[in-house]
């Protein structure tokens, strides 16, 4: 069996972990760019330089990990692998990358931006700090993404090619990233099975009120 | 759907249907041809002003153009489509791998004025591509960087393995456009004639294009509908460096992880491998990390190649193009050689040759592809 041991989320106003139900506020104190020293924990090198997809996909990562626990340092690299959706593909980064190649006179572009082209860097960057060596790719649909990368997720763990995975999606201004791993004796604290949260991720929802719905499953885990 | 899998178990999944298009032109043989001429097919390009660029050469498909209604993937898959769709049924489930898909919409947007950079959504082609191989799933898109459809193929083949589906539709593309020619020349990762791959004088990646798709089916349903087999995906593993966004492991850890992974998916050891298709782009820490991690898995010495001499570096394409290439090669029962090998790097001596080798007795094959952000993939196929 496969089970949701921790979901990380971020919008334009909070951040939170659901398993551990912990939901913070921000905005009028740090703001979107200071949560950097809250949310890792250990210095992300370079973190400026990543475009804001990246940089709300490796929030959320950091909360997702948290939530279920996983601990991780510099020096630590793990078979977890991650994998991420949005609406958009890249197309935020390839307009910033293009327009600069136009404004240099079509000669060179800066090649940290040509880097965020492609969808799967975000990814990439949360690999490289939280030490992810499990498979890493970006994966999207036309509909129910957040849905898809779940039961893909899934589908990877329960044919054990790695030990535990993250899969989430990451908008415009939010990102939320699950948790997955395969039933483990050692550990019973888990938010709900892949199952449970593939029938909720069914409905479709915004993640405000994702966010609600799977905070009510903790809730009636701890009653 | 967990009981679907125990009820299920352990399907093999088979290729029954595959075609290309490449630079060297439509069709496996044009690419299986052209590699075993040992000419490339990269030669100087006029589709944009490469001026400013570190390279003029690419290996661009013939009669491609930038057009005002169209784009180049599009033009591709036409092409690649218009006699294949009647073998595709429509209950096809369908992956579209690729990295930068209809770019050249968003570079028209920019360039003069017309469509929406919009235009240039992954979803977008994925829809396009649904309609043209009539399939009615809506389809999903992986993006892996350069290893994009070995990661698609893994995934279709774990779909029809665990029984989550019995057919699966593979495609993949990429084109060569202003867009990615500008980013690698300021990566300075171009090769300024063609890509030699694992030369000892290789200087860099030479950029290609392809449109690619195969047809993934449980052996029971293939055999059910009476179809040509033309291999198996046996086994595949995933990975990724976690170490830097563009430039590859100098351990190779990721990349050995894969292959590792690969092999006990396969339920083979490193002694069932016959030959390596090699990622091999023929820039100088590609090459040299992919080459740590063969040393380290295989205790003797394997034939290795890499056609991206050949056809440059297709980029989300790459994976599928050299898997089929792989399972040609498993037919004809030779290990293609590597196109603009002149002198092998210290550590490839005896592994790569510029001549064709013949195949041993062995009947599997490892096929390597690695990407930006760390990415790396195996695939074993049979």
């Amino acid at each position: 069996m496969i089970n949701i041991y921790g979901i990380g989320w971020i919008d334009a106003k909070e951040y939170g972990c659901i398993a551990k139900g912990t939901r913070v506020a921000f905005e009028g104190d740090t703001g979107f760019g200071g949560l950097s020293k809250k949310v890792f924990s250990h210095p992300f090198k370079y973190f400026g330089r990543l475009d804001r997809i990246s940089k709300l996909t490796c929030y959320a990562i950091a909360l997702a990990l948290k939530d279920a626990g996983i601990d991780y340092s510099p020096e630590l690299k793990q078979d977890i692998g991650a994998i991420g959706a949005n609406d958009s593909g890249s197309l935020q980064a390839d307009i910033d990358y293009f327009k600069d190649y136009l404004d240099c006179g079509r000669t060179l572009a800066r090649g940290n931006l040509f880097i965020y082209t492609l969808p799967s860097s975000p990814l990439g960057e949360a690999a490289i700090h939280f030490g992810l060596q499990g498979p890493v790719f970006f994966s999207s649909a036309p509909k129910k993404s957040l849905l898809k990368v779940i039961t893909t997720a899934s589908e990877m763990l329960l044919s054990e090619e790695t030990t535990a995975m993250f899969a989430g999606m990451t908008g415009e201004n939010e990102a939320v990233y699950f948790t997955l791993m395969r039933d483990n004796a050692a550990n019973k604290d888990f938010l709900c099975d892949a199952d449970k949260a593939r029938a909720i991720l069914s409905r479709d929802m915004p993640q405000d009120k994702l966010v609600k719905e799977f905070s009510s499953l903790r809730k009636g885990r701890d009653q | 759907m967990e009981g679907r899998r125990v009820s299920q178990e352990m399907k093999k999944a088979v290729v029954v249907s595959c075609d290309m298009v490449t630079a060297f032109g439509a069709g496996t043989d044009a690419l299986w041809n052209g590699i075993r001429s040992g000419g490339t097919a990269i030669s100087k390009i006029d589709r944009f002003n490469t001026k400013a660029f570190q390279s003029d050469n690419a290996a661009v498909i013939n009669g491609l153009k930038y057009l005002k209604n169209d784009s180049l993937v599009m033009q591709m898959f036409r092409l690649l489509l218009k006699d294949n769709s009647a073998s595709i049924p429509e209950d096809a489930k369908l992956i579209l791998a690729t990295t930068k898909g209809e770019i050249d919409l968003l570079e028209k947007k920019f360039l003069t004025g017309r469509g929406d950079a919009s235009d240039s959504n992954p979803h977008k082609l994925l829809k396009k591509i649904s309609a043209l191989a009539g399939v009615k799933d809506s389809g999903m898109i992986i993006s892996a960087a350069c290893a994009s459809s070995s990661t698609a193929l893994a995934r279709a083949a774990s779909m029809i393995r665990s029984g989550y589906g019995d057919c699966v539709l593979v495609t993949a593309c990429d084109s060569v456009t202003e867009f990615v020619y500008a980013g690698f020349s300021s990566l300075m990762a171009l090769e300024k004639f063609a890509a030699k791959p694992f030369d000892k004088k290789r200087s860099g990646l030479s950029l290609g294009e392809a449109a690619v798709y195969a047809l993934l089916m449980s052996d029971a349903r293939a055999k059910r509908e009476k179809r040509n087999i033309i291999g198996e995906i046996a086994g595949w593993g995933m990975s990724d460096d976690a170490n830097h966004m563009t430039g590859p492991s100098r351990t190779s850890d990721g990349l050995i992880m894969a292959v590792k992974k690969a092999l006990r998916s396969a339920g083979a050891d490193e002694g069932g491998i016959g030959f390596i298709s090699a990622h091999g782009t023929g820039t100088v820490y590609n090459d040299a990390m992919e080459m740590r991690a063969f040393h380290a898995v295989f205790k003797n010495k394997l034939p290795v190649y890499s056609v991206k001499g050949a056809i440059g570096h297709t980029l989300g394409a790459a994976g599928l193009v050299e898997t089929i290439t792989a399972l040609r090669a498993l037919k004809e029962k030779v290990v293609p050689l590597t196109v603009n090998l002149k002198a092998a790097d210290d550590d490839a001596h005896g592994w790569v040759s510029n001549k064709q080798r013949a195949l041993s007795n062995k009947k599997m094959a490892l096929i390597t592809n690695a990407g930006f952000s760390g990415i790396n993939t195996a695939l074993v196929v049979k």
